[in-house]
């Protein structure tokens, strides 16, 4: 499923999947240059998408890499693969608002 | 209008894109940093105050969309004013983002802030709206511990 996801966002416009790791747990974390994660999370949660934004309590981490916060969303046995089809429309949608 | 097209209007994408005010001020006699914690959102506010009135104001920072336009208006609103009329808009201002009074109790008290009203149905954005104007009242009141939302 995370491989799946991660092709699903990879190729939205101005998207950054952070964690390329090969051995890497069930989370998907992603920037965009322009836009906050948060802004990011209020969208995917009016778009019934729940989501993690912002340091993760990782600060010290975000300070190293210079990212500002991220957006992550976490997948478990009991998501299924439609749902991450919903996240990548949701994620359509942040483009959308921010044209 | 849905609840996020009235949080995400054209206005505040407009100033989160590109910032009024958006700069160091060198001669700044009144300056406060403001921070977020939780979510990271950072800002400086500069105030030139010259007998009591806001001759300057500008602000740095990073942060969500909601917050930079916020920052940005919250300039372009204040200059020029005296201190007094500032806090009252402060006061204002914080009633509308927390929903305290209505659209039509703040509307004539906050003038084209109110586009900023959207935020209050959004509790998690709350503090985002409200930081520079926590931090401009830090300023002006000399404070130096960094102004915070929490």
């Amino acid at each position: 499923m995370l491989s799946y996801a991660t092709d699903a966002v990879a190729s939205i416009d101005g998207l950054r999947v952070i964690g390329t790791a090969k051995e890497k747990a069930g989370v998907l974390s992603f920037v965009f240059d322009q836009i906050h994660a948060h802004d990011v999370g209020t969208i995917l949660d009016q778009e019934g998408v729940a989501v993690r934004a912002g340091h993760h309590c990782a600060m010290p981490v975000m300070q190293r890499f210079g990212v500002p916060a991220t957006t992550r969303a976490s997948f478990a046995f009991y998501n299924t693969i439609e749902e991450v089809d919903v996240l990548a429309r949701a994620i359509e949608r942040v483009l959308k608002v921010f044209h | 209008m849905s609840e996020l097209d009235e949080l995400y209007q054209e206005v505040i994408l407009d100033h989160n894109r590109s910032p009024r005010n958006y700069r160091a001020m060198a001669d700044a006699n009144h300056k406060a940093e403001g921070y977020n914690p939780l979510c990271g959102d950072h800002v400086t506010v500069f105030v030139r105050l010259e007998n009591g009135v806001i001759q300057d104001i500008s602000f740095q920072g990073s942060g969500c969309a909601i917050s930079k336009a916020s920052a940005s208006m919250m300039t372009d609103e204040l200059k020029g004013k005296n201190e007094a009329t500032a806090q009252a808009l402060f006061d204002n201002v914080h009633k509308m983002l927390t929903g305290d009074e209505s659209d039509e109790q703040v509307a004539d008290k906050v003038g084209k802030l109110q586009i900023l009203s959207g935020v209050c149905k959004f509790p998690a954005r709350v503090k985002c709206a409200s930081l520079a104007w926590h931090t401009v009242n830090a300023a002006l009141k000399g404070e130096s511990q960094p102004a915070s939302t929490e």
